[in-house]
């Protein structure tokens, strides 16, 4: 049978404390990026008062008027537990975030954004102010200025906490996907061929007078897209970083019903990170991915893993419409003979193979090392990708080049 | 299921779970809470959550509990404003001007007039619902991902006044709100301002103790043990290290077509052959039922055997 614990952290509502609490939450929900407006924080009062202090039922109240997707519900309880449970808990938070904390901290079950959205508001409230140089260095309420430098700063150039926050702010860069016209077809407005069964039904109903002609459209299909990540020890940062951009972006509630996405991480040998990439919460995926990977930070035999993918999972893959995106430095250790075949046979067989180099950044790159020039020679485009503002342009600049 | 006289909402989340219990539907306390909150501060509640978990069941049995109607919009891609909210009869318009024009009436705004009238209105699923007498219907928004965008926009008026706007006949305002429930399984993103007019619950698979309970109420004729094996195979058919092997988990509606499927043939004790040969109930995928080989089908036996 259920128990029914009182919450007497919320207070009563009569002393007002009620509102306090819940509007403290809801900010602290807001720092964790789960959208709180004025609107809701009524609606949540009126919520609590309907379904009485019991614990459960006024987390349970507070997740259906706040979360509103399932992303957000996971950090939701993470929070809900840490913010009315017991302030010191969010107090001890805090001092894991501390530098001089650091080696007697349990380590941080927690996910990034909850542990984010916590440490500011707390460390106002309940910690001793801390030192100058013991600061947190993260804050999410950034200036201008500061949001317009980390655009454009290099991806292998932040410090530990502008990473976390550029991370954080590559999963909001959109990358609408190129689409094509399907030979299947639906009823629509802008057709160019009419659809005579749907009009003789749409005369039926008016007697046999045909007031309008419906037409069919082709369906638009987004492309099928294989990405191919490297992850060797230089590309470490990078690879991070746009595995959280690409998941996010090629979402399905972003892309669209029916995107065909297919994701590969290769540094010595070949995994296969679709499962993850199924996973909706990017942190999650990223544990995922990073327990999957063995190979993190080893070195690089691309051709030998795209050896390996033409062997294992050709069939499933490579269309003639497929978008190959190629994520890597091209700083190969493999034989470029087999690294030359396996591209020109991944070029044969894709739509367009395209390779993302974060190398770009530095002026007067030329694609020198062997595996470089062998990808320069196979791809059919070379893209930027080393800082936020790159990322921002690269839809643009793919629609550019399918279009060559 | 219309029922001339209206049950009362009940009183507190406990009476709620009691009478979902009561029409064969096993809520746990968070759903509960949420469907309180719905029918208590009158907003709409979209759920969302693998397909055969029971979202659309709520709603039935909802309108079971509340015996009200159930109005159900189901959406698809290229749904139109008029299939969901109303349409004008063309044919007995028509027939209305024929007439008209056979008896030589010469006042065409007249017979303008009269053909706009209520009578030659083909109300669709959105105006039922708010023109249902006191005290309202259930309306059931199904899947409501699959719409187009503009479809979505075109609800907001309605999930945020409970009211349309139609050009012939003025806005249209509910007179009793009706009960509004959205599911989605979640193919797109729903634009933010649908979901800011509504109340959100993510539904779950449900815990090992809720889904024995379901299977037996729905299957009377299995035995309790027969009924274990399947709530414990299926629970840890979903759990994290198998859930990777396939592509979509079964649902509950796949567990009790499952179980119904092994009462049909008998089965006393589950193992390994009969699951393969029943694997076809669980999964609707081929490569999933490829994906569930005798060993390990074996193994996610093992831990129902060491019970029994």
């Amino acid at each position: 049978m259920y128990q029914r614990t009182t919450f007497s952290q919320l207070g009563d509502a009569r002393t007002g404390k009620l509102a306090d609490n819940l509007s403290g939450f809801g900010r602290t929900l807001r720092r964790a990026g789960v959208r709180v407006d004025a609107a809701r924080m009524a609606l949540a009062q009126q919520a609590v008062m309907l379904v009485g202090m019991a614990r459960e039922d006024v987390s349970a109240a507070l997740e259906a008027v706040f979360v509103s997707c399932e992303q957000d519900r996971l950090v939701f309880r993470e929070l809900f537990d840490v913010y009315f449970r017991n302030p010191n808990v969010a107090q001890k938070l805090l001092a894991q975030m501390l530098p001089s904390a650091e080696t007697k901290a349990e380590p941080a079950k927690r996910r990034p954004r909850v542990s984010e959205a916590l440490a500011p508001v707390h460390a106002a409230r309940n910690a001793p102010a801390p030192r100058e140089e013991d600061k947190v260095d993260f804050d999410a309420a950034m200036t201008a200025s500061d949001l317009q430098r980390l655009r454009h700063a290099d991806f292998n150039q932040l410090s530990a906490s502008e990473y976390l926050l550029v991370e954080r702010l590559a999963r909001e860069v959109p990358l609408p996907l190129p689409r094509y016209a399907a030979r299947r077809t639906r009823p629509g407005t802008r057709g160019h061929r009419p659809h005579w069964p749907g009009a003789m039904r749409k005369a039926a109903r008016s007697g046999g007078e045909v007031l309008e002609v419906p037409l069919l459209q082709r369906r638009q299909q987004p492309l099928p897209v294989l990405v191919l990540v490297d992850v060797s020890g230089s590309m470490e940062r990078y690879a991070r970083l746009l595995l959280a951009f690409l998941h996010a972006a090629t979402a399905p509630r972003h892309a669209g019903p029916g995107l065909r996405r297919d994701v590969f991480a290769f540094g010595t040998g070949l995994t296969d990170l679709t499962p993850a990439f199924r996973l909706a919460d990017t942190d999650a995926m990223l544990d995922a991915a990073s327990q999957a990977i063995h190979d993190f930070a080893g070195g690089t035999r691309m051709g030998d893993s795209l050896a390996q993918l033409r062997m294992h999972h050709a069939r499933r893959l490579v269309g003639r419409r497929t978008l190959v995106l190629l994520v890597s430095d091209g700083l190969d250790t493999g034989t470029p003979e087999v690294l030359t075949r396996e591209l020109a046979w991944l070029r044969r067989h894709g739509g367009r193979l395209l390779w993302l180099n974060p190398l770009l950044r530095f002026e007067g790159y030329a694609p020198t090392a062997s595996g470089a020039a062998a990808l320069h020679r196979q791809a059919h485009g070379m893209l930027a990708i080393h800082n936020l503002s790159r990322l921002q342009d690269l839809a643009g600049s793919l629609a550019t080049l399918l279009r060559q | 299921m219309n029922s001339s006289i209206a049950a009362p909402v009940p009183v507190s989340i406990d009476a709620l779970v009691q009478a979902l219990q009561g029409v064969g539907y096993f809520a746990d306390r968070r759903l509960a809470t949420a469907v309180f909150l719905a029918l208590k501060l009158q907003r709409p509640l979209l759920l969302e959550g693998e397909p055969g978990v029971g979202k659309t069941a709520l709603a039935q049995a909802l309108a079971k509990v509340l015996s009200r109607s159930l109005i159900r919009l189901q959406c698809y891609d290229g749904l139109e404003q008029r299939e969901a909210l109303y349409e004008w009869n063309y044919a007995a318009q028509l027939l209305h001007m024929r007439a008209a024009e056979g008896k030589g009436s010469a006042d065409m705004a007249q017979v303008e007039r009269e053909v706009y009238q209520d009578r030659y209105l083909i109300r669709r699923p959105l105006l039922q619902a708010l023109q249902a007498p006191a005290p309202g219907a259930v309306l059931l928004i199904d899947e409501v991902d699959r719409a187009d965008e503009p479809f979505e926009a075109f609800l907001l008026e309605y999930l945020g006044e409970y009211q349309v706007s139609i050009p012939e006949i003025g806005t249209v305002r509910a007179t009793a709100a009706p009960v509004t429930i959205l599911t989605s399984n979640r193919t797109r993103d729903l634009h933010d301002a649908v979901k800011r007019r509504c109340l959100y619950h993510w539904l779950d698979y449900p815990e090992r103790e809720r889904e024995l309970a379901i299977v037996r109420a729905q299957v009377p004729d299995a035995s309790a043990a027969l009924a274990t094996q399947v709530a414990d195979f299926v629970g840890r058919l979903r759990s994290q290290p198998f859930a990777n092997a396939f592509q979509r988990a079964p649902g509950i509606a796949e567990s009790v077509e499952w179980a119904k499927a092994l009462v049909a043939l008998d089965t006393i004790v589950v193992d390994p052959e009969v699951v393969q040969d029943t694997a076809g109930i669980l999964f609707k995928q081929r490569e999933d039922v490829a994906a569930l080989t005798s060993d390990m089908a074996a193994q996610l036996l093992q831990p129902a055997d060491a019970t029994a």
